[in-house]
């Protein structure tokens, strides 16, 4: 159990992983063909090294006593939170556009995660979407994402 | 009362189909959106940046032409977005190269193919010369064959990828003669060209406004045009067909295609346009500066030309060795 | 002096009301989308071609120049403030620029760094003007072998880059140039690790990749604490706000290192601004007599990057305009213009049109010290962005992120591999996986490849071309001695170890 609130020993275990996948893909791969190195040439030297240095790290740092955590796992709960609103407000773009996903994105950043006043929240969301919009779509001619009502 | 919206829809259906001749007539009422799958200043780019300005400065559009790119997939993130994002619309055109055949062909990602799609025009064939250095011992492109079947796979080709028009000359040429010599891609065009220029490969396939440049300074020597008849710019240069190398030619090709689902009337509106288009000094200045051939075609014989184009790109690239996708 | 002449011609050329307005509207553009992320120049000069078809050539070549050299200017100003890469070449500006404004210096690097690109860009234009022809025949000795070696000089670079664990630097490269391998393979058309997603047959965008894991990972490691609410710390005082005699002494090496690494690398035009940010930022460092403290904020981390980044302009000019061969994006579509505008490029263009090239050497000069004046005082306005509160500083990263990468490739999945890189970006921060070792392998993992695979179809797949040739034998020795360096310094300081308890 210990090991896994070791962040070296779980991330290691993930480049692992990775390693021995692209290991795997690039066997599918020519390695030296009649004109020289195939595509399955360089991936399969860093897969080798990824997981090789994976490994080493996993049995190296695991041995050490775990860093103590210094920060709280309320701080990545923000920081989850903070990226899970950024994928929704990605997610949105296609439907709603640039304009209202991000004033929706910035609300939830000011609001919740900040705990300002609703009014001002909703000032700097507006105010924000303005400006992208007029410094790209309007002074350099730069599309926004549009959603489905045409913004 | 539910009907209501229901009956009004099918009444203005009804209306539309009915119409007959009055809706022939399509005018673009919307800025049109004209794609290209090459990032900005990509080649696709800038001859919809040039097609663009041209109409303006020409006055032959009624509404501007905005250029859009959509990148990625060697253009199959640009096909998929005109299927799925854009059937049916009217506003909406994009230049097609050659690419956008083989693209689908080699590649299981890209889904759709020119057939799904409405082509529009063919504008422009592009020839290209055959280039060794000018110091090379090789006066003609049989010289050339015969250095490289005397020293198989010694003599090296600096080009672009698999199944661009460099592979798909030399595929050509191996097979004909027996000769083999080797490939080597490099993404960039400037990076073939100095690879030639330092002596580290022996031939390129080049274009032959660069390649008159090169030739100026006493750089470069071309021994065959890759193109149906001998260039103006290079009235003694033979096409590799005279020289006498029985290949077929497979034209570099670019034009226009819209999306699927578009009504006839608009087709035939995008193939008027260019027809005057192509005519216009701006087109032709274009076309001499470049050293590019006019190879305007309209939309039916655009499609044929297309079946005919995959399918030999197709047996050139499976008898090259290369795996087909479809 | 027969130069001497004609550059005065080209002065002549570059100060008439006309060019010098248009040079200035240029430079001008160039700053400000290069302080916009995504939006590159090569983007904006493809944008503005046709607009230039009505100019006389000279004008319109100052201008989309101007363009050119005037984002390189402009794409530090983003890394510095914000940690969001404006251009990829001013990606190794984020490393020490954004630390110095996080100790309330964010003045003092815009300051090191405008001073920095000017000194650099001049120095470009001069080798531009005085050693042309001979580095051009440099370039093109260059063949697949060297580029390989140059690659590889690059990667040794991670020993510099890594933070406390070497292990994890290596890991963060070796992710790198597994991203770099994502999409269609050159040379064989096979598609790899594109997961069935054809917007990943042209690989990842370095924009989304750098964005991502600089930007993005930075404001949600910030995000963890609300405290985080109080503002960066800006000094009140344009003095404080300008860079110290002392920052200026400190990067006397750095300007000159810069300037010569960036012009060097710039004429080869296989490699590019990011490469040579890399090199000459690796160079600073490993000649610094405090190289412990690079990463931690010193301007002359900052002066290096910026003065190779700027001063490699000046260099892909030169195989551009003596052989008409561009060596970027941004010089392709200055070359697919001369040819719209009539003007042959190839190697007698200079000689065709020397009006033009004297002209636009002229208004190099005189672009850099616009962009000079421009700029300095434009330091201050901008360092007070970061008086802006938290909560509506990152909401603004976030945006102008995703504005960036939209607008270089209009696709949403870029926009959905955005949020992914941040993730990852944030995951490395938490992990102490240091991130620029994951760019160095991004950035030189394509070339190298490729490279590498040149070398020995040339071969034959006979590997001693690697090193039978003096340049690439010269450099790859360089650079097994970069990696073996903290070797020695280990074994050196085992030995003094050894030597004090022996005595």
């Amino acid at each position: 159990m210990r090991l896994l609130r070791n962040g070296d020993f779980v991330s290691g275990a993930v480049l692992a992983a990775l390693g021995a996948f692209i290991i795997m893909e690039a066997r599918q791969w020519e390695y030296l063909g009649p004109d020289g190195p195939g595509p399955g040439f360089f991936p399969l030297w860093y897969g080798i090294g990824l997981l090789v240095l994976s490994i080493m790290l996993m049995v190296v740092h695991a041995r050490q006593a775990p860093a103590p955590a210094s920060r709280g796992m309320g701080g990545t709960g923000r920081a989850f939170a903070t990226w899970a609103a950024l994928v929704v407000c990605v997610a949105l773009l296609k439907v709603l556009g640039f304009i209202v996903a991000f004033s929706l994105l910035t609300l939830f950043i000011v609001q919740v995660l900040y705990r300002q006043p609703f009014g001002k929240a909703l000032a700097v969301a507006v105010g924000g979407a303005a400006g992208f919009y007029l410094l790209f779509d309007v002074a350099l001619n730069v599309a926004l994402p549009a959603g489905m009502l045409g913004f | 009362m539910k009907f209501r919206p229901m009956c009004l829809l099918m009444a203005a259906a009804v209306a539309v189909l009915g119409a007959g001749p009055a809706a022939a007539q399509f005018k673009p009422t919307k800025p049109i959106e004209f794609m290209t799958h090459t990032g900005p200043g990509g080649g696709g780019d800038v001859f919809a940046r040039g097609i663009a300005a041209a109409m303006e400065k020409e006055g032959l559009m009624p509404v501007r032409m905005q250029v859009v790119n959509k990148t990625g997939g060697g253009g199959a993130t640009a096909m998929a977005y005109l299927v799925n994002e854009k059937k049916g619309d009217t506003h909406t055109i994009a230049v097609f190269t050659g690419l956008w055949f083989t693209n689908p062909i080699m590649r299981k990602e890209a889904k759709y193919t020119m057939k799904d799609l409405t082509p529009v025009v063919r504008l422009v064939l592009e020839p290209a010369m055959i280039a060794v250095k000018n110091d090379a011992p090789y006066k003609s492109l049989n010289e050339f064959i015969d250095a490289a079947k005397q020293s198989p796979g010694q003599l090296k080709q600096s080009a672009g990828s698999l199944g661009s028009r460099d592979w798909v000359v030399r595929q050509l040429l191996m097979t004909n003669t027996g000769a083999s010599w080797a490939y080597i891609s490099f993404p960039g065009g400037g990076e073939r060209i100095a690879a030639l220029l330092g002596g580290h490969v022996n031939m390129m396939v080049i274009e032959p406004q660069e390649a008159g440049e090169h030739i100026r300074a006493g750089n470069m020597r071309v021994i065959a045009t890759v193109s149906e008849k001998r260039l103006p710019a290079f009235p003694d240069v033979p096409t590799i067909q005279e020289a006498g190398f029985n290949v077929p030619n497979v034209p570099q090709v670019r034009g226009i295609v819209a999306p699927p689902g578009i009504p006839p009337e608009a087709v035939a509106y995008w193939e008027d346009l260019f027809a005057r288009f192509i005519k216009t000094a701006s087109w032709q200045k274009y076309l001499s500066d470049n050293m590019f051939q006019d190879g305007y075609m309209r939309s039916a014989e655009l499609i044929k030309f297309g079946d005919q184009f995959s399918e030999t790109t197709r047996e050139i690239l499976k008898a090259g060795g290369v795996k087909v996708a479809r | 002096m027969e130069s001497f002449g004609y550059l005065m011609q080209g002065f002549a050329v570059a100060l008439t009301p006309y060019n010098l307005l248009w040079c200035f509207i240029g430079v001008f553009l160039g700053t400000v989308i290069g302080i916009l992320p995504g939006l590159g120049p090569a983007a904006t000069i493809a944008m503005l071609l046709p607009l230039t078809f009505q100019m006389n050539p000279t004008s319109a070549v100052i201008m989309l120049a101007g363009i050119y050299y005037g984002s390189k200017y402009g794409g530090s100003t983003t890394s510095i403030l914000l940690n969001v890469p404006g251009e990829s070449a001013s990606v190794v500006t984020c490393f020490d620029g954004y630390q110095m404004a996080r100790q309330g210096r964010a003045g003092a690097a815009l300051g090191v760094s405008a001073i920095a690109s000017f000194i650099a860009g001049t120095f470009g234009v001069v080798g531009l003007m005085l050693v042309a022809p001979p580095l051009a025949k440099f370039a093109l000795s260059f063949s697949s072998p060297e580029y390989f070696a140059l690659m590889c000089l690059g990667l040794a670079m991670v020993v510099l880059l890594a933070g406390k664990s070497m292990i994890k630097a290596l890991l963060a490269m070796m992710v790198g140039l597994w991203i770099a391998g994502m999409g269609t393979d050159l040379f064989s058309e096979a598609s790899r690790f594109t997961f069935g997603h054809a917007e990943l047959l042209d690989g990842v965008d370095f924009v989304v990749v750098a964005i991502g894991v600089f930007a993005l990972g930075e404001v949600l490691g910030n995000m963890e604490i609300r405290e985080g609410a109080r503002m960066l710390p800006v000094p009140k005082g344009l003095r404080n706000l300008l860079p110290t005699l002392q920052d200026l002494k400190d990067c006397r090496f750095a300007f000159l290192n810069g300037s010569v690494v960036g012009f060097i690398i710039g004429v080869l035009p296989g490699a590019g601004s990011t490469i040579a940010s890399f090199i000459s930022y690796g160079i600073e460092k490993a000649v610094s007599r405090r190289p412990e403290k690079f990463g931690t904020g010193v301007p002359e981390g900052v002066a290096a990057p910026e003065g190779a980044n700027n001063a490699e302009t000046g260099g892909a000019m030169v195989p551009l305009l003596t052989l008409g061969i561009p060596g970027s994006g941004t010089t392709a579509i200055l070359l697919a213009a001369f040819i719209l505008w009539g003007l042959r490029p190839g190697p007698l263009m200079i000689q065709d049109n020397p009006t033009l090239f004297w002209g636009l050497v002229a208004s190099m000069y005189v672009g850099n010290v616009m962009l000079l004046v421009l700029n300095l005082p434009l330091v201050p306005l901008f360092a007070q962005i970061l008086r802006l509160p938290a909560y509506t500083l990152y909401p603004f990263i976030f945006g102008i992120s995703i504005v960036g990468v939209y607008s270089v490739s209009g696709s949403l999945f870029d926009t959905w591999m955005l949020a992914l890189f941040g993730l990852l970006g944030y995951a490395m921060r938490r992990l102490e996986y240091p991130s620029a070792p994951l760019i160095l392998g991004f950035v030189l993992g394509d070339i190298m490849e490729r490279a590498l695979r040149q070398s020995l179809m040339m071969s034959q797949g006979d590997l001693t071309i690697l090193v039978a040739r003096p340049m690439s034998a010269t450099m790859l020795f360089l650079a097994v001695l970069i990696l073996l360096a903290p070797l020695f310094r280990k074994a050196d300081a085992l030995r003094v170890k050894a030597i004090a308890e022996g005595s």
